[in-house]
């Protein structure tokens, strides 16, 4: 299904789209107004492409010298070339220490490489902690934001989810009942769970430390009493020097939700006495996009959401239309890469209006890489045989001035004086649904210059 | 000055007002501009479909037919943007090199190169003004609001230097209007809720005239008021400052 | 050593482009007053209290809370709750405060941080119901750059903690203790 089909499902709901985009927008203006207040932002942003541009120019070096440092801190440092890999990985972990129960912390990876349902077949008690995530996985849906997993939900539907689950009072939709609910709930998974997984916001090279951010405080409750911690990164995570998190905590959390900095930002470097620290670095396509020229430098995205926020179709068409794990403007981006096909319609998911590079707290030109994806697909033969012939037509018409003038003429011709329910059907005219066509004037600007120049 | 008017094929075939008003506009200013008929389209729509390659022949027959001008001028920032940044694909001979860089949106062209800042005239309307994204974002032409709080552009100041004229304070003052181009089809149902989003943030701030310095984004967000039979003119600025100048 | 390890680093070589140069990233200042903290901190759902005298602690503590708490500080003589890294987890879960050093706070955002050494157990911030963090007035910075300046090692865990717990996952609302501390008060001495 295309990403208009599955947007023109979400937009049947009035009433709840309108809430969704403005939910969202709310957002975006909370990100507006800690940007504004932070006068060195623009540089900001363009130190943290630098540093990231040079990271990916020098990947393989700060990949080996994370692993060197890591190791000597006494972490042990995995590779996967896939997700399957991964998420055996993960398992193997889990089984070596003869683990059944197990707490997660976000990690848009895991998701990627859909590594709960994997453990779960393999009869491993998998929890997600953050809120979001752990009321989609009681729904069993998919993320639909990156940082804000669930907002495509109401209350409402969360108060539902928790009667059936956990036992609340049908009908108490109270975010803070409902918080609290959670939060007993998931203490309970914390307190015995053997590992907690969690994924990772920046991995120093430098120190061979990994990074994780989160409001919660879950991915540090759940690594800091499990004997073993597993964090899951994507290769892309890499940052040279410590000082460099000084640049990327200060724009992530503004971009994201407009906080200055999220409740913890941890660092964790050595594994605490007597435990484990894994880190399974992770490349799945990602590899395949760095030899991509036009597109390498989406690896640069530190899943801030803010696209996603600033998005007017996403705002309008909610996460799941995307059916990506990543979803939104960046997504749009990252998908062909991984499964062409699969994505194509998601690169025309856009007006191309620019606005997810203009908040792109790492500057990618997403929408330049849009236009460009589209480009590929038509090439590769990724785009509906009518689109593909009906502009091939075009292209011969407005290649010819004496063609278009008549065509022009013809087609204004046929407007005027076809019946409006002709022209307007929204079976085959889909400009119809919603808009008039503009009226049709008797002469083109081109043929009242003529009759201008005739007078003279 | 050698200045061609560039009247993109939607503006020709659909809103010829729009291309007269630029044409005298630009007189009135103290500019005769010619109009080369051999033009048609900046290649956009095939462009934005993924048909890059197709669109290289209109893109020959925009240079050849704009080369032997000093400027060229259009009342449609998403075309002149197209020319200025997607004509990349081309082999950059001297003439495109030359047409890329002087093609002008009209407002851009007026405030910058004419040095003209200030449009004496009368138009007491209170007016809503919709930034399309590619004269916006692509060209600069306006303030972002993911960069700054400060709502300034140069159609801004035009309009605001007319006798009576109120403009609207929006909600969103830069939002999408969701026109989109072929998104306006293949994406209908998302690009009409963006639009009529917009246009309630018109009506909604009491918006009697909503212009723009983007012929497309007008014609989509006129399509909608028609529909909705609502009381707001739709003009392209053009119209408005050449009908108000004195 | 990993076959996979192998083949990745091999096509990251392949596939990345020619060197890039890494900018050296200036020194933002700006404000690193007492108010402009303390007005962070209260931005992000934490309180702030001035200690005028380092002695006066334990009264401080004993008028914020309540006098049952089970306290967990190597600060305070009437920590009642003793914890180590080898503390078992249903002792750390009965916690309900947690008085602790921090190191230094930034005042553009109101984290303070907190290295594993003056944590006790590295989980007592989090499972704690309540945290109090000890901090000298005279150990505030502007900016996350002169944060991480002081910092040429973050040891083996350490965290910039900012405020309590919160969690805005249903319907972006705003709900303060999520998973770890309830509150958070910043003890200026």
């Amino acid at each position: 299904m295309s990403h208009s089909k599955r947007s023109d499902i979400f937009l049947l709901d009035t009433e709840r789209t309108t809430w969704h985009d403005a939910t969202l927008w709310f957002v975006r203006q909370k990100r507006d107004k800690a940007v504004y207040a932070t006068p060195e932002f623009q540089e900001l942003r363009q130190l943290a492409s630098d540093i990231k541009d040079h990271t990916l120019s020098r990947l393989d070096f700060y990949l080996q010298q994370f692993e060197e440092n890591a190791r000597r801190n006494g972490v042990q440092v995995h590779w996967a070339a896939d997700a399957h890999e991964h998420n055996q990985i993960v398992l193997g972990l889990l089984q070596q220490h003869g683990a059944t129960r197990v707490v997660k912390s976000k990690s848009m990876l895991t998701e990627e490489c859909h590594l709960n349902p994997y453990l779960i077949k393999h009869g491993v008690d998998v929890i997600d902690t953050d809120l979001g995530e752990r009321i989609i996985q009681l729904r069993d849906e998919a993320p639909s934001h990156v940082v804000l997993p669930a907002i495509h939900l109401k209350k409402e539907d969360v108060g539902d989810t928790f009667h059936l689950h956990l036992g609340t009072e049908k009908g108490n939709n109270d975010p803070q009942q409902l918080t609290e609910t959670a939060r007993q709930h998931l203490r309970e998974k914390f307190l015995v769970s053997e590992v907690a997984i969690s994924g990772v916001n920046f991995a120093v090279a430098e120190t061979g430390s990994v990074v994780v951010c989160t409001n919660e405080g879950n991915a540090d409750l759940g690594v800091n009493l499990a004997k073993v911690h597993i964090a899951c990164m994507g290769m892309e995570k890499l940052i040279p020097r410590l000082s460099d998190l000084s640049v990327f905590t200060r724009i992530l959390t503004r971009s994201a939700t407009g906080q200055p900095i999220t409740t913890y930002t941890s660092h964790f470097s050595k594994p605490a006495e007597g435990k484990e620290l894994h880190v399974v670095i992770v490349d799945n396509g990602r590899t395949k996009q760095l030899g991509r020229p036009d597109f390498r430098n989406s690896l640069k995205c530190i899943r801030c959401g803010a696209c996603m926020n600033t998005c007017p179709v996403y705002r309008r068409s909610g996460g799941h239309s995307y059916d990506f794990t990543i979803p939104g403007p960046i997504g749009a981006i990252l998908s062909p890469n991984i499964d062409m096909r699969k994505h194509a319609s998601l690169p025309f998911a856009s007006t191309l209006c620019g606005s997810c590079t203009d908040v792109c707290p790492v500057k990618i030109d997403i929408h330049t890489q849009l236009y460009k994806w589209r480009q590929v697909l038509g090439q590769e033969g990724e785009i509906p045989a009518s689109k593909k012939w009906s502009m091939r037509l075009l292209s011969r018409v407005l290649a010819k001035p004496a063609m278009y003038g008549l065509g022009g003429k013809v087609a204004r011709q046929g407007l005027r004086f076809l019946p409006h329910g002709l022209t307007h059907g929204k079976g085959y005219n889909p400009w119809a649904i919603a808009r008039e066509l503009p009226e049709p004037p008797k002469q083109s600007f081109r043929e009242w210059y003529a009759q201008q120049m005739v007078k003279l | 000055m050698k200045v061609a008017l560039f009247i993109p094929c939607y503006v020709d075939q659909f809103y010829p007002q729009v291309g007269i008003a630029t044409l005298q506009l630009l007189e009135k200013l103290g500019v005769q501009a010619d109009f080369p008929k051999q033009q048609t389209c900046c290649g956009q729509p095939m462009a934005n479909s993924g048909c890059e390659q197709d669109a290289i022949p209109v893109y020959y027959n925009f240079v050849d037919t704009f080369d032997g001008y000093e400027y060229v001028v259009g009342p449609a920032g998403s075309c002149v943007y197209h020319v200025r940044k997607h004509f990349d694909i081309i082999e950059q001979t001297p003439a495109v090199q030359h047409v890329r860089a002087n093609t002008y949106e009209l407002f851009d062209f007026i405030l910058n190169i004419l040095g003209i800042s200030e449009i004496p005239g009368s138009f007491p309307h209170k007016v809503g003004l919709h930034l399309s994204c590619h004269g916006q974002r692509g060209l600069h032409q306006a303030n972002e609001s993911e960069m700054t709080p400060v709502r300034d552009g140069q159609l801004k100041r035009l309009l605001s230097g007319m006798q009576g004229l109120e403009l609207t304070e929006l909600d969103r003052n830069d939002e999408c209007c969701g026109f989109g181009g072929t998104f306006c089809v293949s994406e209908a149902g998302i690009s009409a809720r963006m639009g009529q989003d917009r246009v309630a943030d018109h009506v909604r701030n009491g918006t009697r005239v909503l212009t723009g310095g983007d012929m497309s984004c007008l014609m989509h967000l006129e399509g909608i008021v028609r529909r909705a039979k609502l009381p707001i003119k739709v003009m392209h600025a053009a119209e408005i400052l050449n009908g108000a100048i004195l | 050593m990993s076959s996979s390890r192998e083949k990745i680093l091999a096509a990251v070589r392949a596939n990345q482009p020619d060197e890039l140069p890494l900018p050296t990233v200036p020194s933002f200042e700006g404000d690193d007053s007492v108010e402009k903290f303390t007005s962070i901190v209260q931005g992000i759902g934490g309180t702030v209290v001035e200690v005028t005298d380092a002695a006066r602690l334990p009264e401080v503590i004993h008028q914020l809370f309540p006098a049952d708490y089970r306290i967990a500080s190597p600060l305070l003589p009437e920590a009642n709750v003793p914890v180590d890294a080898q503390t078992p987890i249903e002792v750390l879960a009965a916690v309900d405060l947690a008085v602790l050093q921090g190191e230094f706070g930034v005042a553009e955002n109101g984290s303070i941080w907190v290295p594993e050494a003056n944590m006790l157990h590295r989980a007592l911030p989090m499972i704690t119901q309540h945290l109090a963090l000890v901090l000298d007035r005279r150990n505030l910075v502007a900016t996350m750059h002169q944060a991480y300046a002081r910092l040429p090692s973050v040891g083996g865990y350490g965290t910039f903690l900012a405020g309590p717990s919160k969690t805005a996952d249903i319907e972006q609302s705003l709900v303060i203790g999520a998973h770890g501390a309830r509150s958070m008060v910043v003890l200026l001495v």
